[in-house]
């Protein structure tokens, strides 16, 4: 069986976010990039399936050379190999141009099961995974917090609010969008590090795949204009002074609600 | 002129507020450019509904009406949402961003092979040639305006706008689709009952990741609560992390909690978080971060190392009660 895996590497979730110059998206000069966090888990959810049993695990990103570190971290986990869509015109798509590349991936591949996470951290869209399902016509299914794998189709329970479940059988070939705690997401190994250095990284263009004339940024249909500070409403009442001062105001307005 | 399909979400026997969130937002930009609204209902028994969706702002109403169709499925939805926007040659198609909604809408621009926007909060204007639309991005911390060109799927946060409480013309319309299915329900699992209950809570102190570890909730952020006589909270993270168990999960995907006072601490403010306790009476956050947009909904906000000001209000708190 083969397990795809699509990540995605986003700025460190403690990273300063700043405005870069033309206002469009944040500045990526001299911050920590990681592996978006919902793809941990989805990582480790494909994992966890080769460990029962045959399964290889392909995982794919696309984005610039920095990309290289995040799949080098999968493979140092324990995935067997990685396609890196490293192309200029891909920088900068919008999800549905994203998603064809990641289509086309899945097609070359002949994945049986692919997993996703439910979202990206920086641009939270929630869009590429149904996308890519949609392109390939197979079902899916998102915001997955547990999976159960038979010969013919995967069980799934996703998260609905409040803390209800959905239970809902896939065929396979589908696709799965991993919701953050999933399960315990393994750290790669020192021996995982040094192994991961031997496994292959195959470097591919849109060209290569064979979608340069429909996806990439010259395609989208959605364009990001504009990138700002959300504009302060009726923001709090700052205290200020030292802990001491900070704290009785605290325990002040604290009696004033009657709560003391 | 053109259209504006607006997909309606039933969930306990009615069709859901934010449904009527997407048709004010559908109203309002039909006022400005002359657009038409229609409405799309999909279930099991679900004419009367249809009836009162199209009366009630959404205008002519298709109507996908079969036992299949009883739950939520994702094969069902998606042919039946891209039929609806094919028959009303629809430029706008409005979903919620609910988990059914956010599951489907991007495989419905897909398959129209058209511009996708996810979870806006506010739609700028729409003309034939696409529209504007302003999202968070970065859990919160920024802004995005999204342009796009030709036909558009969109999701709307839920709570962005008022529900339309206005009324339209329109009847209903029976929508013939393919009702087969990949994708088989099995059945919905409701959260079980624990014996944490933070609906009942008057104060709640609720921990972040910026509290760092499991071992500080019962050295830091437990002490606070019992010095104030109230429960502990979390944010999603520290539940994934295993640091606290699901009942102790503030927001869409916890509890949704209004106490008289929240306290958050070493909590950005990301909305799913936000949706959970934006309600409560009186909220205090603690962060150090002065950009964290948990300060927009606080009423007193502390910019601070949690670890220094936590521990003091903790001993100032048992010193005032003597
Ligand atoms: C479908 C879905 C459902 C979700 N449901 C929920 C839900 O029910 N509840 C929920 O909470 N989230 C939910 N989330 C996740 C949500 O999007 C955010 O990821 C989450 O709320 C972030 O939690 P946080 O604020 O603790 O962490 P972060 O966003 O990482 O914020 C940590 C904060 O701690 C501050 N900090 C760090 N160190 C210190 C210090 N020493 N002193 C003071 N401050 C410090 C930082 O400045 C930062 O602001 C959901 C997401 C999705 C997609
Ligand atoms: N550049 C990318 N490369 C590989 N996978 C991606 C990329 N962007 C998004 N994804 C996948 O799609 C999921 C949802 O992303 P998004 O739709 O952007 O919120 C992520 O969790 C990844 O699994």
């Amino acid at each position: 069986m083969k397990v795809m895996v699509c990540l995605k590497q986003v700025p460190h979730q403690d990273a300063r976010l700043d405005v870069n110059s033309d206002g469009t998206w944040i500045q990526e000069d001299n911050i920590k990039f990681e592996i978006n966090s919902y793809d941990t888990y989805a990582i480790e959810e494909a994992l966890r399936l080769k460990d029962a049993g045959d399964a290889e695990v392909v995982v794919v990103s696309i984005g610039p050379d920095r990309v290289t570190q995040a799949l080098r971290t999968a493979l140092g986990m324990g995935a067997d190999r990685a396609v890196h869509v490293n192309d200029a015109a891909a920088q900068g798509a919008d999800a549905l141009g994203t998603a064809k590349i990641l289509a086309a991936v899945a097609k070359e591949e002949g994945a049986d099961v692919i997993f996703t996470g439910l979202m990206a951290d920086d641009d939270n869209a929630s869009a590429i995974p149904p996308m890519v399902a949609e392109l390939l016509d197979m079902p899916s299914a998102t915001g997955v917090t547990a999976t159960e794998i038979s010969e013919a189709s995967i069980k799934v329970e996703r998260e609905l609010e409040g803390g209800a479940l959905e239970v809902v059988e896939l065929p396979k070939p589908c696709l799965i969008a991993i919701q953050t705690g999933a399960n315990q997401v393994r750290y790669a190994s020192l021996k995982g590090i040094m192994q991961a250095k031997k496994k292959p990284v195959d470097v591919k263009t849109l060209a290569d795949l064979g979608v340069a004339d429909s996806a990439g940024h010259a395609h989208n249909k959605a364009t990001i204009n504009k990138i700002s500070v959300p504009a302060k409403g009726d923001t709090a009442e700052i205290l200020e002074g030292s802990t001491d001062e900070i704290v009785t105001q605290l325990v002040g307005k604290i009696k004033e609600l009657g709560l003391l | 002129m053109g259209t504006i399909l607006v997909v309606a979400e039933i969930q306990k026997g009615a069709i859901r507020e934010s449904s009527y969130e997407l048709v004010a937002v559908a109203r309002e930009l039909a006022e400005s450019g002359g657009h038409d609204v229609n409405g799309l209902v999909i279930g099991s028994g679900v004419g009367d509904l249809a009836t009162d969706f199209a009366s009630k702002g959404a205008g002519k109403t298709l109507v996908v009406d079969d036992v299949s169709a009883a739950n939520y499925n994702v094969d069902i939805w998606s042919k039946a949402i891209k039929a609806a926007a094919e028959s009303t040659g629809a430029d706008l198609i409005l979903i919620a961003n609910t988990p059914s909604g956010w599951d489907v809408a991007p495989r419905i621009a897909a398959g129209l092979d058209c511009a996708f926007v996810s979870d806006c909060f506010k739609i700028a204007s729409l003309d034939g040639n696409g529209g504007n639309f302003v999202r968070r991005v970065f859990n919160g911390k920024l802004d995005a305006e999204v342009s796009t060109s030709g036909k558009t799927v969109a999701t709307v946060q839920p709570g962005a706008t008022a529900a339309f409480e206005g009324s339209s013309d329109g009847g209903t319309e029976a929508l013939s689709t393919d009702l087969s299915a990949r994708a088989s329900f099995v059945e919905i699992k409701l959260a079980e009952s624990t014996g944490v209950d933070l609906t009942k809570a008057d104060i709640i102190v609720s921990g972040g990741r910026g509290v760092g570890s499991a071992e500080k909730f019962p050295e830091v952020i437990q002490p606070l609560a019992d010095a104030l006589g109230g429960a502990m909270g979390a944010s999603r993270p520290v539940v994934d992390a295993g640091w606290l168990d699901h009942p102790y999960q503030v927001g869409s995907s916890g509890q949704i909690v209004t106490p008289k006072l929240y306290l958050a601490i070493g909590i950005s403010g990301a909305i799913q978080h936000l949706v959970g306790m934006k309600a409560s009476n009186f909220i205090v956050a603690i962060n150090k971060d002065a950009d964290a947009p948990i300060f927009e909904v606080a009423n007193v906000g502390v910019v601070a190392d949690l670890f220094d000001i936590v521990p003091a209000l903790t001993n100032a708190l048992k010193a005032a009660k003597g």
